[in-house]
């Protein structure tokens, strides 16, 4: 039962967390998010200016730049733009700032696996660093189905990627773990809700909805990391300004 | 006195409220355009539409018209993969199709729908690539399967991978001969079974997309235009003929249940089993 990635012994192991925040002066908010070598950081910039042509009446404009580790972007990373500008629209409260514009730029430090979920909880705690405001935060996770063994791997590394029989990103808000908490009595296995999911490869539909569950725990982890990091820079920053 | 109402006549109302005036029907179970919540558009399949390339397909669900061609040309392999050819997908969404795209590079959305339609061929290993190769580090088949849209009515992925799928089940690719050590195809006469061969799919994902709409997190089955862009989000279940999955994306709107999921699944069943009848019997 061993994985291909030696520093884990366990298949719903993640990969250790590291982040940072505030590490653009020029930037309102940044965050650098890893998950073991994948290491994403991301700036936000806003509410600030934004063209006519893409200013909206009622609510921010928020545009999404997502810069690869190396090369050019390409369709690869539009599909990425896409896909965290969509699941970002919902969460972020753009009613409160019409007329501006929020810009965030994602780019990729390090690649080994999972760039796609490392993006997005480094996007969350940019978009905190920089208050803008939010209706819940949001954690993403990866796993994969191993084309060998057929295990659920969490987290798996570039090596483990290309032995998958199918690759899944979730991404859940810290808001459907509420009427989890209701249903503690039922044993049964929790609904989950997911705010946005990716799936690719060849799968049934078990696999599907047992990757779901295993992610959706793995997600909580991510959350109590997100609010411990916010935590401890916020002590750090009521230090600074009593000292 | 009283003061008047305003009554508005319902195709104003549908400008100044698009979102409220679509609330109306969905409460009832309807669609402005008539149909039901999880009715799919009436899908038409043609082939061998265009008679210069190794094989087309067109695909037509409601308004949405898509074109497919694909062309085998022979170039060097990839590096990493010597002993493989290589397909390159390509969804164009240009002024022609809709007045919402401008003339220029790619939109996102095209540059999306071509990288979702390029992951499930490569991950859901439709082709064995090996399949493509002449000569080992010398000579591969690249196969340039273009998709272009002609008229623009929404879901613009399902018509897009139908078309696709269509085509590439038909395509016949000369053989090609050796000549002083190059390497030669002929155009010249009709292909036959003997100077040509055609693809060995593995397998032909088809897919259902659906539209999430309103707080209430409505499920609509293939969107049209309207419902797009009143819509916060999109579910897509890519199926293939064993009823295995080759993709699942849920984008956009609010957080939606296991519940939403299993029926959007259920019904992607449906429609693929549908689509599939429809394509086999052009």
């Amino acid at each position: 039962m061993s994985r291909l990635d030696r520093t884990r012994t366990s298949a719903h192991q993640l990969r250790p967390f590291f982040s940072s925040q505030n590490l653009l002066n020029r930037a309102d908010g940044s965050a650098q998010f890893d998950f073991g070598e994948s290491s994403v950081m991301c700036s936000v910039v806003g509410p600030a200016e934004v063209k006519l042509r893409d200013e909206k009446l009622d609510k921010a404009t928020i545009e999404v730049v997502v810069r690869p580790l190396v090369g050019l972007p390409g369709i690869k990373d539009k599909a990425r733009e896409q896909a965290i500008r969509e699941t970002l629209e919902p969460l972020i409260l753009s009613g409160l700032h019409p007329r501006t514009g929020i810009q965030i730029v994602i780019q990729t430090m390090k690649d080994d696996g999972s760039i796609l979920a490392t993006a997005f909880n480094a996007t969350i705690l940019a978009l905190l660093d920089a208050g803008i405001p939010l209706k819940s935060i949001l954690g993403a996770v990866t796993c994969i189905v191993d084309a060998e063994t057929n295990q659920i791997l969490l987290d798996p590394t570039t090596q483990e990627l290309a032995n998958a029989k199918s690759t899944h990103t979730f991404v859940f808000d810290n808001k459907s773990s509420i009427t989890s908490d209701s249903k503690q009595e039922d044993k049964e296995a929790v609904e989950v809700a997911t705010l946005y999911s990716d799936s690719t490869g060849l799968f049934s539909e078990e696999e599907y909805f047992e990757c779901a569950q295993i992610c959706y725990k793995a997600v909580q982890a991510v959350h109590g990391f997100i609010r411990t990091a916010v935590q401890k820079k916020l002590e750090k920053e009521q230090q600074q300004i009593h000292s | 006195m009283a003061t008047p109402a305003f009554t508005f006549t319902p195709s104003t109302f549908q400008k100044l409220h698009p979102a409220e005036f679509f609330r109306r029907f969905t409460t009832e179970g309807v669609r402005p355009d008539g149909r039901l919540l999880d009715a799919f558009r009436p899908t038409t399949v043609h082939h061998g539409v265009i008679s210069t390339a190794n094989s087309s397909a067109m695909v037509r669900i409601g308004g949405t018209t898509v074109v497919c061609g694909v062309k085998a040309e022979v170039a060097e392999p990839k590096l990493d993969a010597p002993d493989q050819g290589y397909l390159v997908p390509n969804v164009e969404l240009s002024p022609m199709c809709s007045s919402k795209f401008r003339p220029g590079p790619p939109s996102e959305q095209a540059q999306a729908v071509s990288e979702a339609i390029n992951r499930v061929l490569k991950e859901s290993k439709v082709l064995d690539l090996k399949d493509l190769c002449i000569e080992e580090g010398k000579a591969v088949w690249v196969l340039y399967v273009d998709a272009v849209c002609v008229a623009y009515d929404g879901n613009i992925f399902d018509a897009a991978l139908a078309a696709i799928m269509a085509a590439l089940k038909n395509v016949r690719i000369r053989k090609p001969t050796y000549q002083e050590g190059t390497i030669k195809v002929s155009g010249g006469s009709t292909a036959t079974d003997e100077n040509s061969f055609t693809l060995n799919l593995a397998r032909a994902p088809l897919s259902a997309t659906f539209a999430i709409f309103d707080t209430t997190l409505t499920i609509l089955a293939d969107p049209n235009v309207t419902e797009e862009s009143i819509s916060d989000g999109q579910i897509s279940i890519t199926l293939d003929e064993t009823g295995l999955l080759c993709g699942v994306t849920k984008i956009g709107a609010a957080s939606c249940s296991q519940s939403v999921m299993r029926d959007c699944v259920q019904s992607a069943k449906k429609r693929t089993l549908q689509l599939r009848a429809i394509m086999s019997q052009q």
